[in-house]
């Protein structure tokens, strides 16, 4: 179920656009997981900072999430599962961005925890949260393209029925 | 009927609970298979900030090593705050500024010595960043006195105004 560019159905600078945005989203996703998949109790301290989630569910957290972003990237840049990893990836954008806003507007200075976990690294600011508005407008506009083109296809085919 | 089975929303339920699933298989697996596994539940507590690490020091124990001037406290909140009020004879290593501010008072912090960090509020983790920090820098007695400012005042114990930071 691949929901690439479709010849015809889709002029080629979109289908440039769109894959150039699931590389893009793909390599972010699978960059951001390489050192939290290598350090889960480093990544674990930037989760439990983040002083959101139940004390319960940190470690949980911090071992899983890391392989659901190296998953979704590797779907991303292989254009696998588009309708899933799209929504999965706005998804993710969305919950990254509400978790920074959120301590960034009660004032706790943490780190970001996004691409790198050690404390002494920059801490989730106002350059973290655009920096993630800008994967959340790419993922955004991957979502609305890949779902297009599904209910393009889904509407050509009941006019074929 | 067939359209709506086929729906774009549907399959990506159907695949995100896949990604998820399988992530969550290979991260527990990978975790198991690991030389030191992570706990599935931590103790994230306030007493020791962070999964079984001992760097949190009782305050009956910092007030002791105070009286025989046996540690060092480095406050780890902003200039302002530390001007404000500290512990007595505290020194300030703004953990905001700890990269530019630590080369400078680095030679100041003697070797000898326990060093204690604190902030302020149960869940202040700047002293516990600076702790954790210091022990990369390779001092070996480094703890962490967990919601020092206030525990320290409303103890009665010995503080100070001003700005005693070295220049």
């Amino acid at each position: 179920m691949e929901y690439k560019g479709k010849g015809a159905a889709r002029p080629y600078s979109a289908a440039i656009a769109y894959r150039a945005a699931r590389w893009i989203l793909g390599v972010v996703f699978i960059y951001a997981s390489i050192h939290k998949i290598l350090d889960p109790a480093a990544f674990a301290r930037a989760v439990y900072l983040y002083q959101i989630l139940p004390d319960g569910l940190v470690n949980l957290t911090a071992l899983v999430l890391p392989w659901v972003e190296l998953f979704l990237g590797v779907l991303l840049v292989f254009g696998i599962w588009m309708p899933g990893a799209a929504v999965l990836s706005t998804f993710l954008f969305m919950v990254f961005m509400g978790a920074l806003s959120y301590n960034a507007a009660r004032g706790l200075d943490i780190s970001c925890g996004c691409f790198s976990i050690s404390p002494t690294a920059g801490g989730a600011n106002i350059r973290t949260i655009v920096r993630d508005g800008m994967f959340l407008t790419v993922s955004l506009y991957l979502l609305i393209a890949t779902f297009g083109a599904a209910s393009l296809r889904g509407l050509r085919k009941r006019e074929d029925s | 009927m067939r359209n709506r089975e086929r729906s774009p929303w549907r399959q990506a339920f159907r695949q995100v609970s896949l990604i998820i699933f399988m992530a969550g298989i290979v991260g527990l697996g990978v975790n198991w298979l690991r030389a030191d596994p992570l706990s599935l539940v931590g103790d994230w507590s306030v007493k020791t900030g962070t999964a079984g690490d001992s760097l949190a020091i009782p305050l009956a124990e910092a007030a002791r090593l105070f009286s025989e001037q046996a540690a060092l406290f480095i406050d780890a909140r902003y200039e302002e705050e530390y001007a404000d009020g500290h512990i007595k004879g505290a020194i300030n290593l703004p953990w905001d500024d700890v990269q530019t501010r630590f080369p400078d008072i680095a030679g100041a912090i003697p070797r000898d010595r326990v060093i204690i960090t604190y902030c302020d509020g149960e869940t202040c983790h700047l002293s516990h960043d600076l702790a954790v920090f210091l022990r990369e820098k390779g001092f070996k007695e480094v703890r962490e006195l967990v919601n020092g400012w206030t525990v320290w005042r409303d103890t009665g114990l010995p503080v100070e105004r001003g700005n005693g930071t070295p220049p």
